[in-house]
């Protein structure tokens, strides 16, 4: 009983909400580059490896270049060419996109810890001290406002970045042409091909920025969230945002309903200091979540009828 | 097309794939030289915590001992198995597992290599269950983690009586990794010492379920935070860097673990120290002068092997001259930090 008004007392509390809104945007961001990739007609698991290459040279470039915006870009470009790696093997070379998407994600592993060894030897990676980590932005005004203020308005700068990107993933995939024709290569590429869309340059672009927004994720990952680079720091959280993408139907608002789940089985999970619950219980929980929407809530989830399937030109 | 179900043995085959990915090493060396053979947890050598210790003291070991030392780096909990397995096999005179987390798989590997030495960080050569095996060939190089935990809770405990500490609510916290015995030792230290100083106070205790992430001991740390407590102890390796990192940047203190961890944060008051590099030193010293002793070696605060170190604070003399106090008790007995975490 005590333990249920643990679990609503805490469920009142801005700061919980804060919580959940930053553990969203984390998963946020790589669920939109799949939806991207995915509508375009690429299968992409490889976002797990693309956000940890990011988290990597993110905090290679902070450290050197002492400015996390520059580190941002160079962490989202680093994102960029692991994806252009995927695009090629399975554009160009229309190779089996799961197996490219699991080579990409165990050689982001491998090549991360390698390049610390090479670099910082045994030796910590460093940290990047507060000036050069990616700032928390409180919105005057709007923060004042009670409760909404501390959860939406209090928030690290790529927290409102995602936020943006979310609006405009929508706009660009639903209410423009460029959309248009990424979901029409993405359903029928030899229609597409036919009314005289280069369905290899679509292809490529989306996959490309998957990887740039899983590398700003990993940004946010290693010089917002945290300060340093740990190997595999990432823990799963492209795989997560694979499922939240599946879970959305691959809409970006559908991801984006997942990933708050998920954040608020990792925010609540994360009191597990006044909750008094076993944390293995808690640390189900967001799983757990995840099961009950799945069966009851969501019903089927489809893909895009091309998805996964290279495209030949000229092919019937 | 099915791809929702391809894409999920994907990901199965990722897993298994990492993990046979893993596990190589070095070796043909010359005869008449010791050779030891270090295996880390997941942890991994940069994790300026036991793993990096531990080499730490090999390193001491190879140049003041002249012994010859490899290590390998385990990248999951499957590794463990065959990276021992691989010293042992190559005839190596003592392997090393690092962790409480590599005991059920020190105690298979030695089971299988009667003639090679082990040794193991944090705990036996155990069964599935959990029981130690007690096989004749594997040391035990336990810590008193509750010493070192007990010195920093003593400073946690009167800078709360004292009003000395940000909120001034009598809240302190700490943020473990996964609830296994050498974490609990530290917090059961620490929280006993912080009561003994200030009996009204409240010591928030969470666990990140994790010894990775930053990410995920820092959602830990900010909702002690959230819960008025302005000093956290760190006891969760590489994941723990969050809660340090948290306590920066909402101006309360944090105190680190297992090395000096001065340098991770500003918050960083104190560090709880727990000396793996002199404890695998002196398992590979004994190893080279015949003197392996096989079951538990304990090193805490009498023999030099727990303690703690004053980081970026000055701390206050009447509270310097409580921790020689009972430092100087614990050493004599006179005092016995609990390794259960007190109710």
């Amino acid at each position: 009983m005590s333990v249920v008004s643990e679990i609503l007392h805490l469920l009142v509390t801005a700061s919980l909400w804060n919580q959940v809104l930053a553990a969203a945007v984390l998963l946020l961001l790589p669920a939109l580059g799949g939806v991207i990739s995915e509508r375009s007609g690429v299968v992409n698991i490889a976002m797990e490896g693309m956000m940890l290459t990011g988290a990597f040279f993110a905090v290679v470039a902070d450290l050197g270049l002492h400015n996390p915006w520059l580190a941002t870009l160079v962490a989202m470009a680093a994102g960029g060419l692991m994806a252009l790696i995927h695009a090629v093997v399975s554009i160009r070379f229309r190779a089996d996109q799961i197996v490219s998407g699991i080579a990409i994600n165990i050689f982001a592993a491998g090549l991360t810890v390698f390049l610390v060894n090479r670099i910082y030897g045994i030796q910590d990676v460093g940290h990047a001290s507060y000036s050069e980590l990616l700032p928390s932005l409180n919105i005057p005004v709007l923060e004042q406002i009670p409760f909404i203020g501390h959860v939406f308005f209090q928030q690290n700068v790529i927290v409102y970045v995602a936020l943006v990107l979310l609006v405009l993933v929508h706009v660009v995939l639903f209410r423009t042409r460029l959309g248009l024709r990424i979901r029409a290569v993405g359903e029928h590429p030899q229609a597409a091909d036919t009314a005289g869309i280069n369905v290899y340059a679509i292809r490529y672009g989306a996959v490309i920025t998957s990887g740039l927004l899983s590398g700003l994720a990993g940004a946010f990952l290693a010089i917002g969230v945290s300060n340093t680079f740990v190997p595999n720091m990432t823990d799963g959280r492209g795989y997560i945002a694979l499922a939240a993408m599946i879970f959305g139907k691959w809409t970006p608002f559908g991801a984006f309903v997942a990933c708050l789940i998920f954040g608020l089985g990792e925010a609540i999970y994360a009191n597990n200091s006044i909750i008094h619950v076993s944390p293995y219980l808690l640390s189900m929980l967001p799983y757990l979540l995840t099961l009950i929407v799945l069966a009851g809530v969501v019903g089927r989830s489809n893909p895009p009828a091309a998805d996964g399937i290279p495209y030949v030109a000229g092919s019937e | 097309m099915g791809h929702t179900r391809l894409r999920f043995l994907g990901v199965v085959a990722a897993a298994f794939m990492l993990v046979a990915a893993c596990g190589s090493s070095t070796s043909s060396p010359p005869a008449k030289q010791y050779k030891v053979g270090l295996v880390t947890d997941i942890g991994g050598l940069n994790d300026k915590s036991f793993n990096h210790l531990a080499y730490v003291g090999l390193q001491k070991a190879i140049t003041d001992l002249s012994v010859k030392g490899d290590v390998t780096e385990s990248k999951s909990g499957d590794d463990y198995v065959p990276n021992l397995t691989n010293f042992a096999s190559k005839g190596y005179d003592l392997v090393i597992g690092v962790g409480f987390l590599m005991a059920e798989a020190i105690g298979t590997v030695s089971g299988q290599f009667p003639n090679i030495h082990f040794a193991i960080i944090d705990g036996a050569g155990t069964d599935a269950k959990g029981n130690d095996l007690k096989h004749a060939n594997v040391q035990s190089l336990f810590f008193s983690e509750q010493d070192a935990g007990a010195l920093v809770g003593v400073v946690a405990g009167m800078l709360e009586k004292q009003g000395k500490a940000k909120k001034n609510a009598h809240v302190i916290g700490a943020v473990g990794g996964i609830s296994i015995p050498p974490v609990n030792h530290y917090i059961a230290g620490y929280k006993w010492a912080a009561t003994m100083e200030d009996p009204g106070i409240k010591v928030l205790i969470g666990y990140s379920n994790d010894f990775v992430d930053p990410a995920k001991c820092k959602g830990v740390a900010q909702g002690q935070i959230s819960a008025k407590a302005d000093i956290l102890f760190q006891v969760a390796g590489q994941c723990g860097l969050g809660v340090l990192q948290a306590a920066g940047q909402n101006s309360v203190y944090s105190i680190g673990v297992d090395a000096d961890q001065k340098d991770s944060d500003p918050s960083v008051i104190l560090s709880a120290l727990k000396k793996v590099d002199v404890a695998t030193y002196t398992a590979i010293k004994g190893v080279v002068n015949g003197q392996f002793k096989a079951g538990a070696l304990t090193f805490n605060v009498a023999n030099d092997g727990a303690g703690y170190a004053i980081d970026n604070f000055s701390l206050p003399a009447d509270i310097q001259t409580e921790v020689d106090n009972v430092k100087a008790k614990i050493k004599s007995g006179a005092l016995t930090p609990p390794s259960d975490i007190p109710a």
